[in-house]
């Protein structure tokens, strides 16, 4: 899977790069508009993730071209701006999803991978992960075959995990990644706090092991061990 | 009042009143004029007469055969012979009526018997040419005043035609548009000038307007953009297997400040952008049925922290206004309502037409409320919040003319907002 990550702030970039290459992305970073416009007309990529505001351009104008070129190519725009015309904009001309900076690498990675599944396999595919499945489409999930029923949050919030295996989350950015960045205040990070403890306990009943493990004073993990 | 009735009605006072004047003015002239003519035949007379008595040293009534116009009287005793002109009415001769003559009298010697002689003329056909010429004039200086009047009012209208052609360019111009100020030519000096410094004016404001706008969304965007980046690396290295207890509670402090500061950044740039009327999009919408909807997303933090929701919503609050600040305000004014609010607390949502009330229970309030509407004021020091959540809610209110109140007693916090102007009513 390789992803171009265009982005003028080098620091920000290398960041990206480094995140998505751990989980197991090919990724090329364009600093400049034309260093991108460059590399889209010569290279196919699975997903583009473009910052608007770019020394020698507006990053629209790569997503026109992307657009033009290669169709397939899923676009993320990431930006400081967070009006509404531009988020409009974004998405007129063909971009799948707008994040506004600073957002959380997690969040980036989620989309990243929900984006290319969903332009590979239209959603159709299984999400496994040892013992656990996840429908996609019909939003269920399986441990050990036998179905678990999670609620709206939890579904999201296992999809998250499940998306950033062995990474460590933020409780800000789970908070933020179920209820969006306006639902700021401690209460949200208890609701995390219980939201993990229903989702742990309903692996365990059907038999699945323990695999979130909190870190204190940061946030939980999903890993094997 | 508009200008051009108000230089009309100036116009119209000043000339009936100068009209008057000359009117009455004429009138005595024509009238002084009149008599003293009469005043002079009548002198001659006297003098014919006298001429007359002083060769005859006689006099016949009958030698003058018009009647009552000379009257001679002997007079005994003492008189002051002084000679006194009178206006007087005397009977006419044929009918009825009563017509006025000048009269003068005089004493004179006839036959050695002091006599008082009185030499009369009709003034009948000079009152009748003042009476002619007053209506000639009266009509003549009316059709002045009303040609003049329409000539003004006319020449005014068409003198400051282009000042009401500015004045209406300028109402609709909209500073936030790109479109420049266009305004008519026009050939009279002061509008002209009028017109070259409105232009000037309405181009500076439309410059810094544009310039503040770029300044507030490059400094948004150079604030976020290293805001992304410390985020980025925190994140990062959270990943790192050997962190100490003292480590990951600096990173946590660090990640919490960057947070606090983003959120800062943006909810200034909202209000600057709010302040500005950056918001040009409006819709029509009822901003109760935007409550009910808005409480959707509130569901799950309201099952957590086992608030209870009353809800007693009727009737409608029409609002013209962007839907995203409405969505903005009601979203700020429910997650005050439920983060301040009691663990098993309470939130009552009423409306009626025109009005909302949003309450809910609560720790008692230390400041004064009108206050908590001000920037980074808030209650708890150190909470989560920015404290710019209702001064927002309040800038959204002012841009839209709405009124909002925050009232407190008795551990019940209640926000109430209605359109402004019809404050103490509900």
């Amino acid at each position: 899977m390789k992803i171009l990550v265009v982005e003028d702030e080098k620091g920000l970039a290398e960041s990206i790069v480094d995140y998505l290459s751990k989980e197991g992305f090919t990724c090329e970073v364009a600093n400049t508009f034309w260093q991108a416009d460059e590399k889209v007309s010569l290279y196919q990529y699975d997903c583009t993730i473009v910052d608007l505001t770019l020394p020698d351009g507006e990053g629209f104008g790569i997503i026109e071209t992307l657009k033009k070129i290669a169709a397939t190519t899923g676009i993320i725009i990431i930006s400081a701006r967070n009006t509404l015309e531009d988020k409009i904009k974004g998405l007129e001309i063909g971009s799948d999803d707008y994040m506004t900076k600073p957002f959380h690498l997690s969040e980036l990675n989620a989309r990243v991978k929900s984006l290319i599944r969903r332009r590979n396999f239209g959603g159709n595919n299984d999400m496994i992960w040892r013992e656990i499945r996840v429908q996609l489409q019909g939003r269920k999930v399986f441990v050990n075959e036998k179905e678990t029923f999670l609620s709206r949050k939890e579904y999201d919030l296992l999809l998250y995990f499940l998306s950033n295996i062995d990474v460590a989350l933020t409780k800000e950015s789970i908070a933020e990644h179920l209820w969006g960045d306006h639902m700021d205040s401690a209460d949200s990070l208890d609701m995390v706090y219980s939201h993990i403890k229903n989702l742990r306990r309903k692996i365990l009943e059907r038999g699945g092991k323990d695999y979130i493990q909190s870190i204190y004073g940061i946030g939980y993990k999903f890993a094997a061990s | 009042m508009k200008l051009l009735e108000k230089t009309s009605r100036i116009y119209l006072l000043a000339s009936l009143v100068i009209y008057l004047a000359v009117g009455v003015a004429f009138y005595w002239i024509i009238k002084y004029m009149i008599y003293d003519e009469v005043e002079t035949r009548l002198k001659v007379e006297m003098r014919d007469f006298e001429t007359f008595i002083h060769t005859h040293d006689t006099w016949n009534n009958n030698s003058y055969f018009v009647e009552n116009k000379i009257e001679v009287i002997p007079v005994y005793g003492e008189y002051d012979p002084s000679v006194i002109f009178k206006d007087t009415l005397i009977q006419n001769r044929y009918d009825e009526g009563v017509g006025p003559f000048r009269q003068v009298t005089f004493y004179t010697v006839i036959g050695g018997v002091p006599h008082r002689v009185a030499i009369r003329k009709s003034m009948m056909e000079s009152y009748k040419l003042i009476e002619a010429i007053s209506a000639a004039m009266i009509t003549f200086l009316g059709l002045l005043m009303i040609s003049m009047f329409l000539f003004q009012r006319r020449l005014s209208g068409k003198l400051w035609k282009p000042f009401y052609d500015t004045l209406a360019r300028i109402k609709e111009f909209d500073l936030t548009q790109k479109e420049k100020l266009q305004l008519p030519q026009s050939e009279v000096t002061e509008f002209s000038e009028l017109d070259d410094v409105l232009k000037k004016m309405a181009d500076k404001m439309q410059h810094d307007y544009t310039s503040l706008k770029e300044f507030t969304e490059n400094a948004s965007h150079e604030i976020q953009t290293p805001l992304a980046l410390i985020n980025a690396r925190v994140e990062q290295f959270i990943q790192s297997k050997d962190l100490s207890e003292n480590h990951t509670y600096w990173i946590e402090e660090i990640y919490h400040a960057s947070r606090r500061m983003s959120r800062l950044n943006q909810g200034l740039l909202l209000l600057a952008k709010i302040e500005n009327q950056q918001f040009t999009e409006a819709e029509d919408m009822d901003l109760t049925d935007l409550l009910k909807n808005k409480l959707a997303d509130f569901e799950d933090i309201i099952r957590h922290k086992e608030i209870d929701v009353e809800m007693n919503l009727g009737g409608s609050f029409d609002v013209h206004m962007s839907h995203a600040l409405a969505d903005i305000f009601l979203n700020n004014i429910l997650s005050n309502a439920i983060r301040h609010n009691l663990p098993k607390g309470k939130i009552y949502l009423e409306s009626e037409t025109n009005l909302i009330r949003i309450s809910n229970t609560g720790h008692d309030l230390k400041a004064d409320p009108e206050r908590l509407f001000e920037r980074f004021k808030k209650e708890s020091a150190g909470s989560e919040s920015v404290g710019l959540g209702l001064a927002i809610v309040k800038q959204i209110c002012d841009n839209y003319g709405l009124a909002i109140e925050y009232t407190y007693n008795e551990t019940i916090h209640s926000i109430l907002i209605r359109p402004e102007g019809q404050e103490g009513n509900g």
